[in-house]
């Protein structure tokens, strides 16, 4: 029973840590230039601000505030994943697999802030997953070409 | 309608992309550089896509002929991974010192014939008590043992320079592949009699395979190759005189 309580806690275990590396490495696909700057201007995200005043000033974290903004962040860029500039109107596989793991780090930073770990580190994850769609949907606004404006120019005039 | 899924939709699925994975491997010529997983595919493809489904028709799924193949050739392909995790191993050390990749092949080659010799044993002992809880403690035991060498193989590549990032996701794509079947089992072997246990050590093997599939499948098709460049000039004039051009 023992060594069985353990294989579980332990597989368990490198089962979520698996998981993070395969979502990390995703994750650090290196983008030809930042297309996530037009998306956030254009959309008026707030996630790299967030970013910036945890990891330039060490801000204190306001949870209830900084969970709302990173909620709101999530749903308007899996809304663009879909919508913008995808001809298919879906997801890929590596964007539902990105989506699942902002969920399971989401959750986890709630559990964080119950027991009061600190949730920076966690906060810092999600705006890497936002970026990260941020720069997949600009690459693709980018790409598509509205006669002779690109949808980035289209989305920015407006 | 999760039986219907399980039944008939997650195998073909895996199936699907067994043969996807292996044809890409091929056509893209990526057989040659990945052959050890692509030898583990063939036997994942030849064991659970052909053989199973033809024990399974010809015997039906609830014969005893049809459990024995299963956890018999349950027990090959962990194996197999095995051999497979110590290619992994050899990849991982072409970047440090040849004696060290010596010290780690003794070390895999007695682990392995040590796990071979104790399953053959354990199995023959037990071939004819198999449908007990004696194979889902074995099996546990097999795909935990192959997890910790999983482990230790993620630990050396971190210690190695400079990152394969092709590797690092075939590492993590196996991983998931045996943690997550270790703790079902682990599970079902603590509470046998729950539903939610028998349940998850249904469809958390296959669900845990179609993860590794796309995670590999990811892998070789996403991630850029960095090219090492030897004897330039000697074996390539036109390549050397393109890069002279460049620079």
């Amino acid at each position: 029973m023992i060594v069985a309580s353990l294989i579980l806690i332990i597989s368990t275990g490198l089962f979520f840590f698996y998981f993070q590396v395969t979502c990390q490495r995703i994750l650090r696909r290196r983008f030809e230039r930042d297309y996530f700057l037009s998306i956030v201007n254009a959309n008026r995200l707030e996630f790299p601000a967030v970013r910036k005043a945890l990891e330039d000033f060490d801000a204190p974290v306001d949870y209830p505030r900084v969970r709302m903004t990173l909620k709101c962040d999530y749903l308007a860029l899996s809304y663009l994943l879909k919508n913008a500039a995808n001809v298919d109107q879906r997801y890929t596989r590596e964007e539902r697999l990105l989506m699942l793991y902002f969920r399971v780090v989401f959750f986890f930073l709630g559990l964080r802030h119950a027991l009061k770990l600190g949730e920076k580190s966690a906060i810092i994850n999600l705006t890497a997953i936002l970026q990260y769609f941020a720069n997949v949907v600009g690459k693709r606004v980018t790409t598509v070409r509205f006669g002779n404006l690109a949808a980035s120019d289209y989305l920015l005039s407006l | 309608m999760v039986d219907w899924i399980g039944k008939y939709g997650l195998s073909p699925m895996i199936y699907l992309i067994e043969v996807g994975l292996l044809g890409f491997l091929i056509l893209r010529g990526h057989a040659r550089r990945l052959i050890s997983i692509l030898l583990y595919l063939a036997s994942l493809l030849a064991l659970d896509g052909i053989a199973r489904p033809y024990v399974w028709a010809r015997y039906g799924l609830s014969s005893r002929e049809y459990a024995y193949f299963f956890w018999v050739s349950d027990v090959a392909l962990t194996l197999a991974a095995f051999v497979l995790v110590c290619a992994l191993f050899r990849r991982a050390c072409q970047h440090l010192e040849k004696r060290m990749w010596h010290d780690v092949r003794r070390l895999l080659t007695l682990v392995f014939f040590l796990v071979l010799g104790i399953s053959y044993l354990v199995l023959s002992q037990n071939f004819k008590n198999l449908f007990s809880q004696f194979i889902i403690e074995f099996q546990q035991n097999l795909y935990f043992t192959c997890l910790v060498l999983i482990t230790l193989l993620y630990v050396l590549m971190q210690k190695v320079e400079p990152v394969d990032d092709e590797l690092t996701l075939l590492v993590s794509g196996m991983g998931i592949q045996f943690a997550g079947p270790a703790a079902s089992l682990a599970l079902l072997r603590l509470a046998p009699e729950e539903g939610i246990a028998r349940f998850l050590a249904t469809y958390v093997g296959p669900l845990c395979t179609l993860g590794m599939l796309l995670i590999w499948f990811y892998a070789v098709a996403q991630t850029p190759k960095s090219i090492a460049v030897h004897g330039l000039g000697r074996k390539d004039p036109e390549l050397a005189e393109a890069v002279a051009r460049e620079a």
